[in-house]
């Protein structure tokens, strides 16, 4: 599966087009366990754990939006889009959407 | 179409404004804003407080310490002590005609020597003060100091001057610094400011010049206690103790009995234990 | 002074020294970090990543695919205390430019070394997204870090 955030692939032409697939994830935005976040938070710095967590769970939500875009035929996603939203006291979902297309 | 990699200069999006004068700046603005806010809140509560009908305090505190008192008139051998302790306190109090507390007196054992007044009209006086006590005069001034506090209202001058204080730290520091708020209201209540204590030492006075005719003694109490350690530790215990330093208030007494053409001299009713 | 004033100065002085070790090595810890990216970006200079979408004529690509980079910053307890007093005056709030600033540069780079480990390129279509990540034990009025995520389309191209 190819993924891009173009309108088009790069070096391909779109022959057939599906439609909008997505792939989300909720995750407790607020995290309890401290991954160093407390010692962080006094000298400040990358807060390691957290960074992996979010890409980590971003990665899946991609994987479930080209789970969606297989169902559907497509050997491509583009367009894709990111976007973090809070649904819930201390919930955020993490969400990966783009246009399932056919290339050649 | 051709790429030049080309690195923005740096800094730009970073303002290069040192953060320690900044926090300087702000802090200030912000300690003098609540200073500004307690200076007037203290003003504020000693307008308000005596206007506050004696009655909200004795129902408010009323058993504020009744199960304390209870507790300490179960000792059968105080109760000759305390009896007297209580009929001194009443003869003071006859003096203060329109006073609306029903006083109470109770004998704390302790041996360092201390009398503290509880809100609602309770009166406690350590054993180990009665033991250093050789005159009633001078007893009847202590006893005297702390009907002062309850005349001044200075029990409700200190809790609404904790409440403020505690607002404004709260307020500041949106709650971060939780255990310094919850400490400043106990602070508060438990220490009189050194004006009031100089208030309820007038007060206390006078009560002793009504009753005895004259004031001799009145401060000799104190002219007998210690405390321990050099001049400089002594100055530094009594500034952060409840009480005025000793030498400073027997000087503001005799000034005083002075101001008032009290005599200074006469007969001394001795104390009995 | 009252007695209790000066209890609650004493009672000052622990946050005093936490706010200025934390000044402290906070500084050294961002310098570091920024002395980090410099290189970095100084490194790559010559690798192309744009945000437009338009490939050059002479580019010849050869395979394209979505990269991320992410980064979750925080900043120093003195900073977060100095947006705390800047939120009761108001005004602009300096001592997070920083935080964001480093998170961009941070997040861009790691496109581009994820991009370089694929054998690609250049990096087209890049977009910045951020988000606050706040603290559980604050129930969720602080602020523990924010992240900074970055993603655009790798090109592969023949030489």
């Amino acid at each position: 599966m190819i993924l891009s955030n173009t309108e088009s692939v790069p070096g391909k032409t779109i022959t057939e087009f599906f439609g909008v697939v997505t792939g989300s994830t909720v995750r407790a935005k607020h995290i309890g366990r401290d991954f160093m976040a407390g010692l962080k938070n006094l000298i400040g710095g990358e807060l390691k754990g957290y960074t992996e967590l979010l890409g980590e769970a971003r990665r899946q939500a991609l994987d479930r939006m080209v789970q969606e875009a297989q169902s559907v035929g497509a050997n491509a996603v583009v367009n894709i889009r990111f976007s973090t939203s809070s649904v819930a006291q201390g919930a955020a979902e993490l969400f990966a959407y783009g246009t399932a297309v056919r290339v050649d | 179409m051709e790429f030049r990699g080309r690195l923005p200069e740096e800094g730009i999006n970073v303002s290069r404004t040192h953060p320690l004068r900044e926090a300087l700046h702000l802090s200030a603005g912000l300690f003098l804003v609540g200073a500004v806010i307690v200076m007037l809140g203290a003003v504020l509560v000693d307008r308000i407080v005596p206007h506050i009908p004696t009655h909200w305090e004795t129902t408010l505190f009323g058993s504020y310490g009744s199960s304390v008192a209870a507790d300490a008139e179960n000792g059968e051998e105080d109760a000759v002590l305390r009896a007297s302790l209580q009929a001194l306190v009443a003869r003071l109090a006859s003096h203060w005609p329109e006073t609306p507390y029903r006083f109470r007196v109770i004998i704390v054992d302790q041996p360092e020597p201390n009398a503290l007044a509880f809100p609602g009209g309770l009166i406690g006086v350590t054993s180990g003060l009665l033991e250093k006590v050789e005159s009633e005069n001078e007893l009847a001034f202590v006893l005297g100091h702390e009907l002062g506090h309850f005349h001044n209202r200075d029990h409700l001058r200190s809790l609404g001057r904790g409440l403020v204080l505690s607002l404004v730290l709260a307020s500041a520091t949106e709650g971060s610094t939780g255990n310094l708020v919850s400490l400043a209201p106990a602070l508060a209540e438990r220490s009189f400011a050194r004006d009031q204590e100089r208030e309820a030492d007038r007060f206390g006075l006078e009560l002793v010049y009504r009753e005895y005719g004259h004031v001799a003694a009145a401060g000799d109490f104190f002219t007998r206690i210690h405390l321990p350690g050099t001049a400089l530790e002594r100055e530094l215990v009594g500034y952060l103790s409840t009480h005025p330093v000793s030498s400073e208030r027997i000087g503001a007494l005799r000034v005083l009995g002075r101001e008032q053409g009290w005599p200074d001299s006469g007969e001394l009713r001795p104390f009995s234990r | 002074m009252d007695p209790d004033l000066i209890g609650a100065m004493l009672q000052l002085g622990l946050p005093l020294a936490l706010l200025f070790g934390a000044y402290v090595f906070g500084n050294i810890s961002e310098n570091a970090h920024y002395r980090r990216l410099r290189r970095r970006e100084r490194a790559s200079r010559n690798f192309p990543a744009v945000t437009f979408k338009s490939i050059p004529p002479a580019w010849n690509v050869v395979n394209a695919e979505l990269v991320t980079g992410n980064v979750v910053i925080s900043i120093d307890h003195f900073k977060r205390f100095l947006a705390g007093l800047r939120g009761i005056f108001g005004g602009r709030l300096k001592s997070y430019e920083s935080l964001l600033d480093r998170g961009r540069r941070e997040a861009i780079m790691r496109v581009k070394e994820e991009a370089r480990r694929r054998g690609a390129h250049a990096v087209i279509n890049i977009r910045l997204e951020s988000a606050r990540i706040a603290s559980s034990r604050r129930k969720g009025k602080g602020t523990t870090g924010v992240e900074v995520l970055a993603f655009g389309t790798a090109l592969k191209l023949a030489k």
